[in-house]
């Protein structure tokens, strides 16, 4: 096939649109539910599942705090602590991130505006989501201590803990931090460049 | 005629424009029937503020081309969408396979460009005037031929080493 020049380009789009005009697109129907208010947009709702997951931290906080006298050693009283401020934040964060992506004003942008907008949107997400993940991970690392603790277990006392158990689970933390991270900045960086391309 | 009659009259006279911007900005059928419906939403939403201010083709491109860019993060963590999926039932039964490779392939090459480069030349593609295209997107009307000339070239080179 040759290659199409511009004004080709026009008719093959032309042939293009004609056909389209023969599609069902079952407008009416689509229309029903907007009107009747039964269509519910997804970019300016934050899902259950969103939701789901602030209330199971805030069911593991109310755990930990239930359960706090349980705790005597003072470092695990620390640990239970920081995690339990860890699990009243990270849902925060966590919102605030998809509220970010989830305000938006469509109409009123230009498309360029809206480009920007969402470009720079996105970088904050995934940032605050960077920060998310990095305090998520954190969280993880603490709690086997904690909840030991709670059952009353002295993990200091299980076999290789200290030789085995803990420079390895640490080991794991770092590289699947590292493996995390990698994926966030590669998104990062596309949307970056995207960005610096379109304001060229 | 009330509000949605009118609306709907909107719609109808104008469904290849959201869908020929569906198409260009997904990459599966359930993606670009999901897109379909929430531009028509946002379309709905902003109806009755929409008060012939601006031409009715300029406020619908801008919406279907606006709300098509934050659809983009409801599907995929990535800003490139891949090429489309021309299945053989997508369009009218055609006999005319060479015209379906046409299409094919300006598309592909289309999502291939940056979201700015691809709404330009959608707009410059439907016929809209340079005036009209840089209303839409929110440059100056020189930029606008600056910009198209460039895609020109980029779709050119594009296309030459697609094809060797």
């Amino acid at each position: 096939m040759k290659i199409m020049e511009l004004e080709e380009m026009k008719n093959t789009w032309n042939e293009l649109s004609k056909r389209v005009e023969k599609q069902e697109l079952q407008t009416d129907q689509i229309i029903e539910k907007m009107t009747q208010q039964k269509y519910h947009s997804k970019l300016n709702k934050i899902s259950y599942s969103e939701y789901a997951g602030t209330i199971i931290c805030y069911i593991g906080a109310a755990y930990l705090i239930v359960n706090f006298a349980k705790i005597e050693e003072t470092l695990m009283q620390i640990f239970t602590i920081i995690a339990i401020l860890l699990l009243f934040i990270l849902p925060v964060i966590s919102l605030k991130s998809v509220r970010i992506m989830k305000n938006v004003e469509i109409s009123s942008k230009t498309y360029l505006e809206a480009i920007n907008h969402f470009g720079k949107q996105k970088i904050r997400f995934q940032k605050l989501q960077k920060l998310n993940v990095s305090l998520g991970l954190f969280l993880l690392l603490i709690s086997v201590p904690v909840l030991s603790a709670i059952q009353g277990k002295n993990i200091s006392e299980t076999p290789y803990f200290w030789t085995l158990i803990f420079p390895f689970s640490i080991l794991f933390f770092l590289v699947f931090a590292y493996w995390v991270m990698k994926s966030y900045n590669k998104v990062l960086n596309a949307t970056e460049e995207m960005l610096s391309e379109i304001n060229q | 005629m009330d509000l949605k009659a009118r609306f709907t009259k909107v719609i109808k006279e104008n469904k290849g424009l959201i869908f020929k911007v569906t198409t260009l900005y997904t990459d599966g059928e359930q993606d670009r029937k999901d897109l379909y419906q929430e531009i028509v939403y946002q379309l709905w939403k902003s109806f009755d503020s929409f008060k012939e201010q601006s031409k009715l083709s300029t406020w619908m491109y801008r919406v279907a081309l606006n709300t098509a860019i934050y659809h983009l993060k409801q599907t995929k963590k990535r800003i490139q969408t891949v090429p489309i999926d021309f299945k053989t039932d997508r369009f009218d039964e055609t006999k005319d396979k060479v015209e379906e490779e046409r299409i094919k392939l300006l598309y592909e090459h289309i999502q291939r460009l940056n979201l700015l480069e691809r709404g330009i030349i959608l707009l410059y593609l439907e016929g809209k005037s340079y005036e009209e295209i840089a209303s839409i997107v929110g440059i100056t009307t020189t930029n606008v031929g600056t910009k198209i000339s460039r895609i020109k070239k980029k779709l050119k080179s594009e296309m030459s080493s697609s094809k060797n």
